[in-house]
């Protein structure tokens, strides 16, 4: 079973796609959570996903943007989206009926 | 950092500069990397310190939910550390009358008599031999920690060297309370004055210990390459030292109850065990002819062979 923070790194990896790296998916999660991403919990995390074998990394490129240096790429495994995937139905079925769950689809 | 941005005030400036200390803990991958995102992101002095921070003390912390790290301290770290101070403090002490003797007490008239230059050489031979003793010890010590956790050296080499810190300012002085009458009554003039007190026995740790165990941990570190049989050999060689150094110590040969025993320290079992202690300077001599050698079969081949 991921973790909750391992859930949104694999969920960002995956909508970047081929753009998956570091600096993009720590975006993605704050964009998305609203709340800082420190890049020691990013870091750590992703080695964790790694060693699990739900994502490969590799080092990509340097650009002239980040000072030549190069970006940790990403690539989310099959195992991975099947976890992500078994994960988000969990949460799911588990909140079904609940008040938050009915009043944002009363919102609606 | 090169590129990155939001330099100007004074305290942004000392706080890049901080990043890049920090990060320098990381691995070389790791540390470009995580330079890049702070680069790319735009992140204030302030927060990238917060963030290389973060990450620092995780990479550290992280082996230390195994029991592997623990064991180490528990059983090299903490007591190598105490037990070098002791040692460390003893040879110092012991060193300090003689130095004394010839530093505060010299007279040049003194280097025409043939009885002056027969116990200057004895005495020159015994302090340097007690401290090729102390030398070794530490060195393997640090051989030891170095080839033990090659992933956690960094960490065990800091705590290593706290542990002689504490154990030089704080063991060593309350273990040696016991003894300053014996020791300090007859030697008075000696340790009246603040240097042989105070100074002399740090300036002994600091060349004796903290520099030998530093190299000690470097050479470790190298034992990877090694074969497995050369590898244990050494680790024979390293462990039957730490006896060594306990029982050669007089406080501590005191405090164990083998002073007594007269009969052990003519046995040929105590002399072996003295003289594997000095198993580094073998060590470091065989290393250094087997480079030699290397670098001499390499040269006609590759004129610039670099440093190994």
């Amino acid at each position: 079973m991921l973790g909750e923070f391992e859930y949104l790194i694999l969920s960002a990896a995956t909508r970047l796609g081929e753009d998956a790296y570091g600096a993009a998916i720590r975006q993605e999660i704050e964009d998305a959570t609203r709340h800082r991403c420190s890049i020691g919990a990013l870091y750590t995390t992703l080695d964790r996903l790694e060693a699990k074998g739900f994502i490969k990394t590799r080092m990509g490129d340097p650009t002239p943007q980040r000072g030549g240096r190069p970006k940790r790429m990403v690539r989310v495994t099959a195992m991975g989206i099947r976890a992500a995937s078994d994960f988000y139905a969990a949460v799911t079925r588990v909140s079904r009926g609940v008040s938050w769950e009915t009043n944002r689809v009363a919102v609606r | 950092m090169g590129d990155e941005p939001s330099r100007g005030p004074m305290m942004t400036r000392v706080c890049w500069r901080l990043v890049e200390i920090l990060s320098l803990m990381l691995h070389p991958d790791e540390r470009d990397v995580v330079r890049g995102d702070l680069a790319e992101s735009g992140a204030a002095g302030s927060q990238a310190l917060c963030d290389v921070l973060g990450l620092v003390v995780r990479r550290l912390a992280a082996p230390w939910t195994h029991w592997r790290p623990w064991l180490t301290l528990a059983s090299l770290v903490v007591p190598l550390g105490m037990l070098l101070s002791v040692v460390s403090r003893s040879t110092a002490d012991g060193s300090a009358v003689y130095v004394w003797m010839y530093a505060n007490n010299w007279k040049w008239s003194d280097l025409g008599n043939a009885g002056f230059w027969h116990a200057f050489t004895e005495t020159v031979l015994l302090v340097f031999k007690g401290y090729l003793a102390l030398a070794c010890w530490s060195w393997t010590s640090g051989f030891l920690l170095g080839t033990i956790s090659p992933r956690m050296i960094q960490t065990n080499g800091v705590l290593f060297f706290l542990m002689l810190l504490f154990g030089a300012l704080v063991g060593a002085p309350r273990y040696f309370a016991y003894y300053w009458p014996f020791r300090y009554g007859a030697n008075g003039p000696v340790f009246s004055l603040m240097f042989y007190r105070e100074t002399f026995p740090l300036i002994v740790l600091a060349l004796l210990v903290v520099g030998p165990s530093l190299w000690g941990i470097r050479q470790g570190e190298r034992t990877e390459r090694l074969r497995p049989l050369l590898r244990q050999v050494l680790w024979i060689a390293a462990i039957a030292t730490l006896p060594a150094m306990v029982i050669q110590n007089p406080e501590l040969s005191v405090s164990l109850g083998l002073f007594r025993r007269r009969e052990i320290w003519g046995s040929w079992q105590i002399w072996l065990l003295q003289l594997v202690a000095y198993w580094p300077v073998g060590y470091l001599v065989a290393d250094a002819i087997g480079r030699h050698s290397h670098r001499s079969v390499a040269s006609p081949i590759t004129p610039t062979t670099p440093s190994q």
